[in-house]
């Protein structure tokens, strides 16, 4: 099975700052969201999105798992 | 190449710096981390079969999902860690499935069987504060942004697993009879392997990169008498009997008994009249692993093939 990451993003309430609080691998998108919804669940949280790592794109950095581009299918 | 030396990570760690990725990691600081990881993934891993071989014994429907919630975080959890080790360049796949049962990190405490519901509220009561004394002193002291940040997570659940347990055994000791006389056995063979648990007491404790490296606080020593600050004070609120008591003089807790000692792991009692042995027999007792080490590892791995299978027939189709 091919897995990648996916960075998981949410907020508790609204009003809130969306936060990065996660990560986890999966085959696809679907997969996915649900992983994140079932590991990440620990409040109830007022929205919640994953983003593909490598679509995220480092702006200054070039060290770090976000910069890394060949980790990521 | 590093950014640092080792004695300068060490030195700017100790000073407040926060590692933030694998580039600024000494070959030292990486091997420490990775570590620590493994036996934090490993344990949370191993605990879910334990636990959810003992939740046949649930006395209700209720208290059997409240049992199966507490598994499924412990589930999250070890997927937490095993990603954090793959951003360090260690492979999930290859610690979950490419290792002997015998490999894993996890405390040996976790390769005994969980055998009735006194068990595994005790297992929540006594393992889980273990995990939560444990994790609470990396979250409050690590030098590994990424850990610290997802052990927020970690530390809310645990502590709910921890209370699970608490309420549970307050209400054995309540009901008395039989209830309360599992409970005590429970104790009796949980108590003295948690503290084991906790590793080498720190005069005989060679060197630890771990607290050079800031990816924990405080020493074993001071690890065991912290869980003991909460969970003495419980079982003798529950008039249950633990081998420990509180010295006034040294402000700390006394063992009153051999430690460490032999355990036999069939019938579950350990010899206290055999006297103390040594932290080798300690080691050797515990690299050859627990009666259900097998059985977990293999419960864990299970569905993998057959969920592959499943994909592969419907992709095909």
């Amino acid at each position: 099975m091919k897995e990648s990451v996916y960075d998981v993003f949410a907020r508790k309430d609204r009003g809130d700052a969306l936060q990065h609080i996660g990560y986890i691998d999966a085959p696809d998108a679907e997969l996915a969201r649900v992983y994140a919804w079932n590991t990440y669940n620990e409040q109830n949280w007022f929205e919640m999105c994953i983003v593909p790592r490598a679509q995220i794109i480092a702006v200054n950095r070039t060290d770090g798992p976000f910069a890394r581009k060949e980790a990521v299918s | 190449m590093p950014p640092f030396t080792d004695d300068e990570l060490k030195a700017k760690v100790h000073d407040g710096y926060i590692v933030e990725s694998v580039e600024e990691m000494t070959e030292g600081y990486r091997k420490s981390l990775v570590v620590q990881l493994t036996v934090q993934a490993d344990t949370e891993l191993m605990s879910a079969p334990a636990y959810w071989m003992a939740a046949r014994h649930a006395p209700s429907t209720n208290t059997q999902v409240s049992a199966h919630a507490i598994i499924q975080d412990e589930l999250a959890h070890a997927n937490i860690a095993y990603r954090l080790l793959e951003d360090l360049g260690v492979s999930k796949e290859r610690l979950v499935y490419g290792r002997e049962p015998h490999e894993f990190k996890h405390p040996y405490g976790f390769d005994q069987p969980l055998d009735n519901w006194a068990e595994l509220v005790v297992a929540n009561g006594f393992f889980d504060r273990a995990g939560i004394t444990l994790l609470s002193d990396v979250y409050n002291n690590t030098s590994y942004g990424p850990l610290k940040r997802a052990l927020v997570k970690v530390d809310m659940e645990e502590t709910f697993h921890l209370r699970h347990g608490e309420v549970w055994m307050r209400r054995l000791a309540k009901a008395g009879g039989d209830a309360r006389a599992m409970l005590q056995r429970a104790v009796d063979w949980m108590f003295p392997m948690t503290l084991e648990w906790f590793g080498l007491p720190d005069d005989m404790k060679r060197h630890s990169g771990q607290l050079d490296y800031k990816l924990k606080g405080l020493t074993n020593d001071q690890l065991r008498q912290v869980w003991m600050q909460s969970t003495v004070p419980l079982c003798e609120s529950l008039d249950l009997d633990v081998p420990a008591h509180w010295n006034e003089e040294t402000q700390s807790f006394d063992l009153d008994y051999p430690f460490p000692c032999e355990y036999d792991a069939e019938d579950k009692i350990w010899d206290f009249a055999g006297g103390e042995i040594t932290w080798d027999q300690v080691f050797t007792r515990w690299k050859a692993r627990g009666p259900m080490n097998e059985r977990y590892v293999e419960s864990v791995r299970r569905s993998r093939g057959q969920v592959q299978n499943w994909l592969d027939s419907s992709k095909a189709a």
